[in-house]
C-alpha cells in the first residue's frame, strides 16, 4: 500500500511517499510510522497511544476515517493512505 | 452604542458629478443593527439605491465601509467592504479586502465614503485627515495598478492607495479594486463600478486614533483571542508557513478538485506540482501579513528572470492555483504565478478568469470556439496558452474583449451557457460541488454568486473545523450552512479577517465586538445580526429579480466518474428545502413577513 505526506509531515517523513506492507488498521500504521520516524509520536497518535493525535488528519482512499472506522479502519495493500496536519485555507 | 466607542461617527459623501463632497453623522442606529463593513455598508446602499439600478450606469452607488473594529487592536482587524451592485451578477456586490487600507480610513477621520454619480474625466480622491481634495487622474486612467500606486505614493506621500486598473476603467466584469497593489476587493466586477464613475483611486493618509469604548474589557477580550489564534496549529503557525495554497493537495485527495471546467475525473495527477508545499520550496520569497495580523498567510512571490514566466508579486491564493492550474490542467506554478501577477497588475478577480479560460477550452475542444475567434489552437494543458489569454483579457485584445465578460456570457455567445461553471453568473470556485454536498448548497444560496466565503463549508465538510461533517450526505448540511453564514456575515461586518476563524469562534468576536462598542448584547443576540445581514442581502436581491438558487446542470446531472465520490452529483433540493426551512423562509426561499419582522427588517 501507498503513504503519502503532506505539509510540515512531508518534512519529517522526508519523502512525499512511500510503499508498505499493509498493517492490519490505521492504528498499526501510525504506530510503524512513529517508530520509523520518532518525531510523528506526539503528532499523529494521541497520548493514550490508542487514537489519533488531535491536530492530525488521516485519510483512507481518500476518505477521511472519522467516517470509516476511525483507527480501526483496516487497511489492505492497494489502499492509500493520507497523512496531513490540520491546515485550512480558502 | 455611541460615537467614540469604536466608530469615528463620519461618513464623507462624494458627489463625483458635481465635484463635491460632505461629511455626515454615522447613523449609529444603523451601524447597531448592521454591525459595520459588509452589512452596514450594504444596509445604506438598499435605502439609498434603487435594487434595478443598472450596475455600470453612474447611478450605481459605491460605498466603501469599514468596522467597528477596523483599525483598533483586535485580531486581523485589518478588514473593510467596498459595496455596489454588481455588474457579473446583479446581485448585492459586497467585496471584502484586507491590507492597511480600511484601518487608514477610520484615522484619517471616516467610517466610510459613499460615491455618487460620475465625473466627466478621470479622478482620484485625495484624503490626508480632514483634507479632502478630488483631483485630476487623466494621467494615472489606462496605468495598472502597480504603476498607478507607486506614481500616487510618490505625488502624494505616505499615503494607502485603493484604485483600479485598465480592465476596472473598460468595465471588464470582473474587475477588482486593488489596495496596496495586491489586496483585493475582488469579486463580482466592482472595479468596473468605479470605472463607469471615472474614479481611477482612493488615496488616504491618516493620523487620528480609533478609541474602544470599554479600553480594559477590550484588552482582556482581545489577549483571550489573540492566546486562541496562537495556540491553533491553523492559525498560529500552518497559514504562515504554506498559505492557502496547502489546500491543493488535500482537495485533490479527497476528490474535490473541479477539472476540466468539471468535465474531467475528480483526482489531478500534477497536483503537487502547483500546491502549496511546491510553492514553499521554489518561488516563496517570504509570508507577509495585513493590519494587525499575527497569522500573516500572504505569499510573496518571485519567478526568476530566466523564466518564460519571470515576475515578482504576491500570491496565488488557492483559488488561483486551482483557477489557473488544476481547473485548466496546467501543472506548472510559474506560469500560475504570472496568470495571477497579471490579474493583480491588471485588477482582475484570478477566481473568474481562470475558470472562464477553463470554459473556454472545453468550448474549443468541443469545436463550440472557433480557433480563429481565439487566433490559436486552444486545449487543456497549454500553460502558454493560460498565460496569453490572461494578458489577452488584461488588455481587452481579440478574443480577451469576450473573457472579460466571464465565463456565462462568453459560453452564451457561442450558445452553450451550460456550460459555465457558475451561480448567478459568477464562477464557482476551488470546491467540486458533487463531493462536498455542503458546499454545493453554499454556493447555490450565496448572496453574491457563487462563492465560497460567504459561509465556508470546507472548514467542517473536508478539515474538521469546527468539527468533522460527512461530505458525502446532505443530512444536517442547511442548519450548520445557515449558522456559517450567519457567523460570516458577523464577522465580516465587525472588520476582521475571516481566517481568524479557523481558530477561534462567535464568542471571541462578540466579546471584542461587545467591549469595543460598548455593547451588553449576548453572543446570541450579536450572532443574529449576522442573520439580519443576511436577509437584507437577500431581500435585495429579490427586489434586483435575482435568479433562483441553483447550480449549473452539470453538477446535478453529471455524476463525478472517479475518485472518492465517485458517482455522487450534488444533492442540491433536498439540501435547499431543508435549508429555506431553518432559515424560516417559504419553500421558494423567500423570507416570510414573520421572519423579516423579528430581524427588524419588516
Ligand atoms: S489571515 Fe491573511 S488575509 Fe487575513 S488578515 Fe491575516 S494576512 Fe491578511
Amino acid at each position: 500500500m501507498k503513504v503519502k505526506f503532506f505539509a510540515t509531515y512531508r518534512q519529517i517523513a522526508n519523502c512525499k511517499d512511500f510503499e508498505i506492507e499493509a498493517p492490519a488498521d490505521v492504528l498499526g500504521l501510525l504506530k510503524v510510522l512513529c517508530r520509523r520516524w520518532p518525531e510523528f509520536s506526539n503528532k499523529i497518535v494521541a497520548p493514550d497511544g490508542e487514537s489519533l493525535g488531535a491536530d492530525a488528519i488521516v485519510l483512507v482512499n481518500g476518505r477521511h476515517i472519522q467516517h470509516l472506522d476511525g483507527v480501526r479502519t483496516s487497511l489492505a495493500n492497494g489502499d492509500t493512505v493520507t497523512l496531513l496536519p490540520l491546515v485550512a485555507g480558502g | 452604542m455611541a460615537v467614540g466607542n469604536a466608530w469615528i461617527g463620519t461618513v464623507l459623501r462624494v458627489d463625483l458629478t458635481t465635484g463635491t463632497w460632505g461629511t455626515e453623522p454615522l447613523r449609529m442606529k444603523d451601524a447597531n443593527d448592521f454591525v459595520g463593513a459588509r452589512g452596514l455598508g450594504t444596509k445604506y446602499f438598499c435605502d439609498e439605491c434603487d435594487p434595478n439600478v443598472e450596475p455600470l450606469s453612474v447611478e450605481n452607488k459605491l460605498i466603501y465601509m469599514t468596522g467597528p473594529l477596523t483599525g483598533t487592536a483586535a485580531t486581523s482587524a485589518g478588514r473593510f467592504e467596498v459595496v455596489a451592485k454588481a455588474p457579473l451578477t446583479g446581485t448585492i456586490g459586497a467585496a471584502n479586502s484586507g491590507g492597511h487600507f480600511g484601518p487608514e480610513l477610520k484615522f484619517a477621520g471616516y467610517d466610510g465614503i459613499i460615491f455618487e454619480g460620475g465625473a466627466d474625466h478621470p479622478v482620484y480622491l485625495y484624503i490626508n485627515d480632514d483634507r479632502i481634495e478630488l483631483r485630476d487622474a487623466t494621467h494615472l486612467w489606462g496605468k495598472d495598478v502597480h504603476k498607478t500606486t507607486d506614481m500616487l505614493i510618490e505625488e502624494c506621500g505616505n499615503v494607502r492607495v485603493s484604485c483600479i486598473g485598465p480592465t476596472g476603467e473598460r468595465g471588464c466584469l470582473f474587475s477588482a479594486i486593488m489596495n496596496e497593489k495586491n489586496r483585493a476587493a475582488g469579486r463580482g466586477g466592482l472595479g468596473a463600478v468605479m470605472g463607469v464613475k471615472n474614479l481611477k483611486a482612493v488615496v488616504v493618509r491618516g493620523t487620528g486614533p480609533v478609541k474602544v469604548a470599554r479600553p480594559e474589557g477590550f484588552l482582556r477580550e482581545l489577549t483571550k483571542a489573540r492566546a486562541i489564534i496562537q495556540a491553533h496549529p491553523v492559525t498560529g503557525t500552518g497559514m504562515a508557513a504554506y498559505g492557502t495554497q496547502i489546500l491543493m493537495n488535500i482537495l485533490n485527495e479527497v476528490g474535490a478538485l473541479p477539472l476540466c471546467n468539471g468535465r474531467g475525473g475528480s483526482i489531478f495527477d500534477h497536483a503537487d506540482e502547483i500546491s502549496g508545499e511546491k510553492l514553499s520550496e521554489t518561488y516563496l520569497v517570504k509570508n507577509q501579513g495585513c493590519f494587525g495580523c499575527s497569522i500573516a498567510c500572504g505569499r510573496v512571490t518571485r519567478i526568476p528572470d530566466d523564466s518564460p514566466y519571470a515576475g515578482f508579486g504576491e500570491g496565488p491564493e488557492y483559488e488561483a492555483g486551482w483557477s489557473f492550474g488544476a481547473d485548466c490542467q496546467v501543472d506548472d506554478l510559474a506560469a500560475v504565478c504570472k496568470a495571477n501577477f497579471i490579474c493583480n497588475e491588471y485588477g482582475m478577480d484570478p477566481i473568474t478568469l481562470g475558470a472562464t479560460i477553463a470554459c473556454a477550452m472545453e468550448l474549443s475542444e468541443m469545436g463550440a470556439i472557433p480557433e480563429s475567434d481565439i487566433g490559436f489552437p486552444l486545449r487543456f494543458g497549454d500553460s502558454d496558452a493560460v498565460v496569453r489569454l490572461t494578458k489577452m483579457c488584461a488588455e481587452g485584445e481579440g478574443f480577451g474583449k469576450l473573457l472579460e465578460l466571464g465565463s456565462y456570457r462568453m459560453a452564451e455567445h457561442y450558445g452553450h451557457a451550460e456550460l459555465s461553471m457558475s451561480v448567478k453568473k459568477q464562477e464557482m470556485p476551488a470546491y467540486d460541488a458533487r463531493a462536498i454536498q455542503g458546499i454545493a448548497l453554499e454556493y447555490a444560496t450565496s448572496n453574491r454568486g457563487g462563492c465560497h466565503v460567504r459561509g465556508y463549508m470546507i472548514a467542517p465538510e473536508v478539515l474538521g473545523l469546527p468539527i468533522k461533517t460527512d461530505p458525502l450526505v446532505t443530512e444536517g448540511k442547511g442548519s450548520l450552512l445557515k449558522t456559517f453564514q450567519d457567523l460570516t456575515a458577523l464577522c465580516d461586518s465587525v472588520g476582521i479577517c475571516l481566517f481568524t476563524t479557523f481558530g477561534m469562534g462567535l464568542p471571541e468576536i462578540a466579546g471584542q465586538y461587545r467591549e469595543a462598542v460598548g455593547s451588553d448584547e449576548s453572543d446570541e443576540d450579536i450572532l443574529l445580526k449576522g442573520e439580519r445581514i443576511w436577509n437584507l442581502e437577500k431581500r435585495f436581491n429579490m427586489a434586483a429579480g435575482v435568479e433562483k438558487d441553483t447550480l449549473p446542470p452539470r453538477l446535478l446531472r453529471e455524476a463525478l466518474p472517479s475518485g472518492p465520490a465517485k458517482g455522487k452529483v450534488a444533492e442540491l433540493q433536498t439540501m435547499l428545502a431543508d435549508y429555506y426551512e431553518v432559515r424560516g423562509w417559504t419553500s421558494e426561499g423567500e423570507p416570510t413577513d414573520e421572519k423579516l419582522e423579528q430581524l427588524s427588517l419588516g
